[in-house]
């Protein structure tokens, strides 16, 4: 039996482009397919019936029909707009930097509900908060987690000693976290403090509601940031564009001295 | 596309099929009609064709004041003492700049941003017409600044962006009403859009 030419499926849009007179390409991150490519036939049309249903980070129901290259859009409902993180500057900007790293760690026929409901969850705590940025934090986590790429933050990779109460070091290109007695040529290798080490364990200890209430100060927020990035940038094989837009606001924010 | 693709095309005609191929939404099948149709063009319809591409490239100039393509600077709508100079409408891209004066109820002034804030494209602030804007929103005559990028996330966020870095206190920000297109359909349309409608709702 030929198998059926349509399907439907939740999914949050991540980005789009304009495709011909005015058509929309979108990609989108599905709860049972993975991210899909897919084409809004007439979307960029006023009085299109798609128009507003296909802005990044809406949690839409779509109805879709197998096309030739490429799956078309036939319906989209909002489910969640998420319209009020999408009023605030900064929350644009972050739920933003979640889609680029959807989109990147996302394969296409590849279904991965855990990552999908990662990015639905951190875009709810987000939308309460829009400053806070444990919750990129978190997320960052997870993402490795759900796909697959846990750093070890209990044993030391190398020697699998288990690690003391004490500064360390990491290296995404390990796989985690070394004791100061193994010393591999490692390019990637960073010092880790305590601090640190203690919030990555309290990231895969909680949930996010938990994680997000998080206070620190500006320098354990920093080297959190700078590792968690770092390493999701490590392996994802390039850098991650919307952070430097994050990087700005967080910069423009700051009192004239700190710049 | 290359030239090697296009198997026993002479070189020249290669060429076009080539350049044409480069133009947004023109594949390759496209580009071949559209060449052919070229050279079955009367030669003066022709040369017209390539001379509008020549003269284009090496007149048009962005606009001192409002950044918008021109031939000269300042540009027409800029240079035009009829013109509301307290207002100026910051709009994404120089086709927006024709549909708004389409419409022929606005006289005030454009800003041309030649974009919008695209963290996933890497665009950000320093790729937009932006330091220009805030120049120009310095002077005391300007009242009002209307910002008419479009309703998507992004042009959201440019506007967003834009309203938290001009310096002014005293300056009136609009944003163009949000609501539903004249034809459309209140079944099919977005709670965000409808939402919008509502609270911009007018009495009749």
């Amino acid at each position: 039996m030929a198998p059926p030419r349509t399907y439907r499926c939740e999914s949050i849009i991540l980005s789009y482009t304009p495709l011909d007179e005015a058509d929309l390409l979108v990609t989108m991150y599905t709860r049972d397919r993975g991210k899909v490519r897919a084409i809004g036939k007439g979307a960029r049309r006023a009085t299109s019936k798609l128009m507003g249903h296909l802005e990044p980070l809406t949690v839409v129901q779509m109805s879709m029909a197998n096309g030739r290259s490429m799956d078309i859009i036939s319906q989209a409902e909002v489910l969640q707009s998420f319209s009020e993180l999408k009023g605030d500057l900064d929350g644009i900007s972050k739920g933003l930097y979640l889609a680029e790293l959807v989109d990147g760690f996302g394969a296409e026929d590849s279904p991965n509900p855990n990552l999908y409901q990662l990015m639905i969850d951190t875009l709810t705590v987000l939308q309460a908060d829009t400053e806070s940025d444990m919750p990129l934090r978190f997320f960052e986590f997870h993402l490795l987690q759900v796909s697959g790429l846990m750093p070890e933050l209990y044993h030391c990779v190398e020697c699998r000693i288990e690690l003391e109460p004490d500064a360390h070091r990491f290296s995404p290109n390990v796989g985690g976290t070394l004791c100061l007695e193994c010393n591999p040529e490692d390019a990637h290798l960073r010092p880790l403090s305590l601090r640190a080490l203690k919030v990555l364990r309290l990231l895969d200890r909680s949930g996010i509601a938990a994680a997000s209430k998080l206070t620190m100060d500006d320098s354990l927020a920093s080297e959190l940031k700078s590792l968690l990035s770092t390493t999701v940038s490590y392996w994802l094989g390039k850098e991650i564009r919307s952070n430097s837009f994050l990087e700005r606001l967080h910069k423009d924010s700051l009192p004239e001295v700190y710049k | 596309m290359t030239q090697e693709n296009i198997s026993g095309a002479a070189p020249s005609l290669a060429r076009l099929v080539q350049e044409l191929n480069r133009l947004p939404g023109i594949g390759p099948k496209s580009a071949q009609r559209l060449a052919y149709y070229i050279i079955r063009l009367p030669d003066d319809e022709a040369y017209a064709l390539a001379d509008a591409v020549t003269s284009v490239k090496q007149n048009i100039v962005f606009c001192e004041e409002c950044q918008n393509l021109t031939d000269a600077s300042p540009c027409q709508i800029c240079s035009d003492p009829r013109r509301d100079q307290t207002i100026i409408c910051v709009v994404e891209d120089p086709l927006d700049v024709l549909a708004m004066e389409r419409t022929r109820s606005f006289r005030g002034l454009y800003h041309v941003l030649h974009g919008v804030i695209s963290p996933i494209n890497g665009i950000g602030p320093d790729q937009l017409r932006l330091k220009e804007l805030f120049s120009r929103l310095d002077r005391p005559e300007v009242t009002e600044m209307v910002v008419a990028t479009n309703p998507t996330l992004e042009g959201e966020a440019t506007a967003m962006y834009i309203r938290r870095h001009q310096g002014r206190t005293d300056l009136r920000i609009t944003h163009l009403a949000r609501g539903l297109p004249v034809g459309g359909s209140l079944e099919y349309t977005d709670e965000t859009t409808l939402t919008k409608a509502f609270q911009g709702r007018q009495e009749i």
